[in-house]
């Protein structure tokens, strides 16, 4: 089943001036559910530009994207913040924690703006932070946390709304090789129980972790193969 | 979640919250000074009776008018109800062990140098024993009559009708009372004494008085009054040995009205500045802390966060810092209201219910309207922009 459909994706910046960029430059890219896929490339290849747009954290200029079926390219940034705290469960490489709130209530605020109830929030939280191995550290800060375990918060944060699909954007790149293999394990065993992954990386290593490799160069895909016969 | 900001930053949130507190406060505290100005003011003219003629006389070849204007005076009998000189002197009043200049609380009184009248002039009524007679000052009796607060302090709850007591070492006889009437607006209206105006020879070593006070039956008949004492004095006062005025209380209160509107509106003015400096510094951290926590703003969105629910925060959040710094302002606008009512005025003062909530209400409109404008601005960002913010 088709998670996530681009059909011909620009997203052009300063158009028509002479020092117009085109970040992506027509980019068609179907994923399917449960799939772990990667994608590679240079620093200015377009990949930030790629995962913004499929998290609907922005959207193309010019064509249309498809998110369970739903066209997000022509909704409007309420609907938008709606779709991302329904479908999309982001990871960052800063962990982007909020650092006056507990690793509990980082967790707690991605289903507190999906408008669960509180009283059906407190199981789900501590689940999620138990799945991360992170329970014994809820009442804790950003501050009082090592990067792994910040990673992991952030991870418990994207999984916690149970989304489409987790996106994470250089996830290891604040962190030691071994901190990140676990963070990369923790990665495929969600994916392992039926959650979609897209990671973005320059790291080829990591990329290997994946069923699929997209290389982006210059805003466009110049190749997309699989690494192991996994059928969707 | 607010308040966990809040709570977060606990230093900024009381830096901010202190410009609103004392911008409450300075407006409380100085609009109720001068209310209260205004106040005893009012409750001292009020206490003192309407449709009074002030004479000031000035007289460089050392004559004095007192008898003539007294006998003038009592011949206008269909407008006027009394007359009296206005003469003080100032020292220690002793009965036996007790004495004035001991007295903590109030102090040393003046000792009013009266006329027969001075009580009709002045809104005296008589407590116990009889006043002070026209035979009194005639033959220069020591005698007095005590005001009320003075009285119980001298003699507590003892009858003090002839019993001797020692004004600037003279020995005085008591020979009545006045009935309190300054309650607790002006309690040294009752800490007086008045003995007759004749023992200004003894007590200030002085025979003649420059101000004078005419009791009218009316406020139209003040208007008669002035006429013919002006009229008077104008043939009794040779112009190259002295002058004189005559003016009515009524103008002098009008006038005193006026000025006391005037200060309000400027010290309620300045106090208004502090108060928008305030808010002003309620908007410059509220856009340092959007600034700060634009990737805040960009996680929120990032993982969910509508546009709007962030504007709730941020609304909130401004809201309790302005309103708490409003009701601190309050606290401390009341309290120092009572403490300098108490130092200034000596009387219990209470602001103003309207212009507290009024202050309040400014602050928090302020708050909310400059705390938010900067919200606005970092929510509309895209939440790709936001996030990069450093």
């Amino acid at each position: 089943m088709k998670l996530i459909e681009l059909i011909d994706a620009y997203k052009i910046y300063n158009e028509g001036f002479e020092n117009e960029v085109r970040a992506l430059n027509g980019v068609s890219l179907t994923i399917e559910k449960g799939e772990f896929v990667s994608i590679v490339g240079q620093s200015g290849s377009g990949k930030s530009t790629l995962m913004n747009i499929l998290g609907c954290l922005d959207v193309p200029t010019y064509g249309e994207y498809f998110l369970n079926g739903q066209d997000v390219s022509v909704m409007t940034d309420a609907e938008l913040s709606k779709i991302r705290s329904r479908d999309v469960g982001f990871i960052f490489q800063g962990f982007n924690l909020i650092s006056t709130l507990t690793a509990y209530e980082n967790v707690e605020l991605a289903l507190i703006y999906q408008g669960v109830r509180a009283s059906q929030r407190h199981d789900r939280v501590m689940e999620a932070l138990e799945r991360v191995g992170l329970a014994d550290r809820a009442k804790n800060r950003p501050s009082q946390l090592s990067g792994g375990q910040q990673q992991r918060v952030a991870i418990a944060r994207a999984l916690v709304t149970n989304p489409s699909v987790i996106m994470a954007d250089e996830p290891t790149g604040a962190l030691d090789s071994k901190t990140g293999q676990q963070i990369l394990d923790l990665l495929k065993s969600l994916n392992d129980e039926g959650a979609t992954v897209i990671l973005i990386t320059h790291n080829m290593d990591l990329a290997c972790a994946s069923h699929r490799i997209i290389r982006l160069s210059d805003g466009k895909i110049v190749e997309d193969y699989r690494l192991r016969g996994v059928t969707a | 979640m607010a308040g966990k900001s809040i709570a977060a930053n606990k230093v900024r949130s009381f830096l901010t919250m202190l410009g609103i507190i004392i911008g409450v406060a300075a407006v409380i505290i100085l609009v109720s000074l001068v209310q209260g100005q205004n106040k005893q003011w009012k409750e001292y003219y009020e206490s003192l009776g309407t449709n009074r003629v002030n004479v000031s006389a000035y007289m460089w070849n050392g004559k004095d008018i007192t008898e003539d204007l007294y006998e003038y005076c009592l011949r206008l009998d269909d407008l006027v109800l009394g007359v009296t000189p206005n003469g003080y002197y100032y020292g220690n009043i002793r009965y036996q062990s007790k004495s004035t200049d001991g007295n903590r609380e109030y102090g040393t009184p003046s000792i009013a140098l009266g006329s027969d009248l001075y009580s009709v002039c002045n809104n005296y009524e008589l407590a116990m024993g009889r006043d002070i007679s026209y035979l009194d000052v005639q033959n220069y009796n020591q005698v007095v009559v005590l005001g009320a607060k003075l009285k119980e302090y001298l003699f507590d709850y003892k009858n003090p009708i002839g019993e001797q007591i020692s004004i600037g070492g003279h020995k005085f006889t008591v020979i009545g009372v006045y009935a309190a009437k300054g309650g607790t607006i002006n309690p040294y209206i009752d800490y007086t004494a008045v003995v007759p105006y004749t023992m200004n020879r003894l007590l200030n070593k002085n025979n003649t008085f420059g101000d004078f006070t005419i009791k009218a039956k009316s406020s139209e008949a003040t208007t008669e009054v002035i006429t013919r004492v002006t009229g008077f004095l104008t043939g009794l006062i040779d112009p190259n040995y002295g002058y004189f005025y005559v003016y009515s209380d009524n103008s002098w209160m009008e006038r005193e009205d006026e000025a006391n509107r005037m200060m309000s509106l400027v010290l309620g003015g300045i106090a208004g500045i502090s108060l928008l400096v305030g808010g002003i510094g309620i908007m410059n951290i509220m856009l340092v802390t959007v600034r700060e926590r634009t990737r805040e703003i960009g996680i929120r969105k990032a993982i969910g966060g509508s546009r709007r629910s962030i504007l709730i925060q941020f609304l909130i959040e401004a809201s309790v810092i302005c309103g708490t710094g409003g009701i601190l302002g309050i606290l401390l606008g009341v309290l120092g209201t009572l403490v300098a009512g108490k130092l200034i005025f000596q009387l219990v003062l209470y602001p103003d219910v309207a212009l507290s909530l009024g202050a309040v209400a400014f602050s928090v409109v302020l708050g909310i309207a400059f705390g938010m404008y900067p919200a606005v601005k970092a929510s509309a960002l895209q939440p790709v922009e936001a996030l990069r913010a450093e």
